[in-house]
């Protein structure tokens, strides 16, 4: 593993992506964070650690009322913004949390970890933000 | 201060404001930001601790995307509430000086 990276603003994604419009809030915050030129780091666990799974492929199912238009799988969403990133978004998912849920493979992007290392990351962040609960 | 949940989520989007306002008594500095659902405190009927803290002179933020996307733009927020776009919270996140707290 390599060193954790320096980060201006860790987020913590704990709650369900599907309970709430949390994980939308999220993203916007690391995109606007990165654009201002900060370091941003997000952690994920619980059903969080779901948004990324290689299984989810690149693209949702068709819409049956939109059949052309495409709507990108979160998986792509999380790729296409570190991509987009040039270095300064890392994405890391809890390794327990996953594997209790099934999640076995992510994007190459993101870098799984075991939940102890947890205080590391927040360690590595001058500012941790918690979002939502497990 | 984020708030994401709202009033209709129980009381503890009250609790929370009422947090924001012993910070400002104690002297912080207070910027409140409502967020997702959090933004229902302070459109249409405005929750009593939003008053409160506007008052006592904390800063009040409305997520506009938010707004727009519960199609709410449209309804009344009280004087002092400023609509903003997430760059404004990014913004406050980078400086060294602020501490956030999520609910």
């Amino acid at each position: 593993m390599a060193r954790i990276p320096e980060a201006d603003l860790l987020l913590a994604v704990m709650g369900a992506p599907h309970a709430s419009d949390l994980v939308t809030s999220v993203l916007r915050i690391a995109e606007a964070v990165v654009g201002q030129g900060g370091r941003v780091q997000v952690w994920t666990c619980g059903y969080a650690t779901m948004l990324t799974q290689a299984s989810l492929g690149a693209a949702k199912p068709r819409n049956v009322v939109d059949w052309s238009r495409d709507y990108p799988s979160t998986a792509a969403v999380v790729r296409d913004l570190i991509a987009a990133s040039a270095g300064a978004l890392s994405w890391y998912s809890c390794r327990f949390c996953g594997e209790e849920r099934g999640v076995t493979a992510h994007i190459p992007e993101v870098r799984v970890r075991p939940p102890f290392k947890f205080g590391e990351h927040v360690a590595a962040a001058r500012k941790t933000l918690f979002t939502g609960v497990i | 201060m984020i708030e994401t949940q709202g009033p209709w989520a129980g009381p503890g989007c009250a609790r929370f404001l009422a947090d924001a306002a012993d910070l400002l008594a104690a002297g912080d500095r207070v910027c409140l930001f409502l967020l997702q659902d959090g933004v229902t405190a302070a459109v249409g009927t405005t929750l009593s601790e939003v008053d409160g803290l506007l008052a006592a002179g904390a800063t009040v933020w409305v997520d506009r995307f938010s707004v727009d996307q519960r199609a709410l733009t449209a309804a009344a927020r009280p004087a002092g509430v400023e609509l903003v776009d997430v760059d404004r919270v990014a913004s406050a996140l980078l400086d060294p000086d602020v501490r956030a707290v999520w609910h």
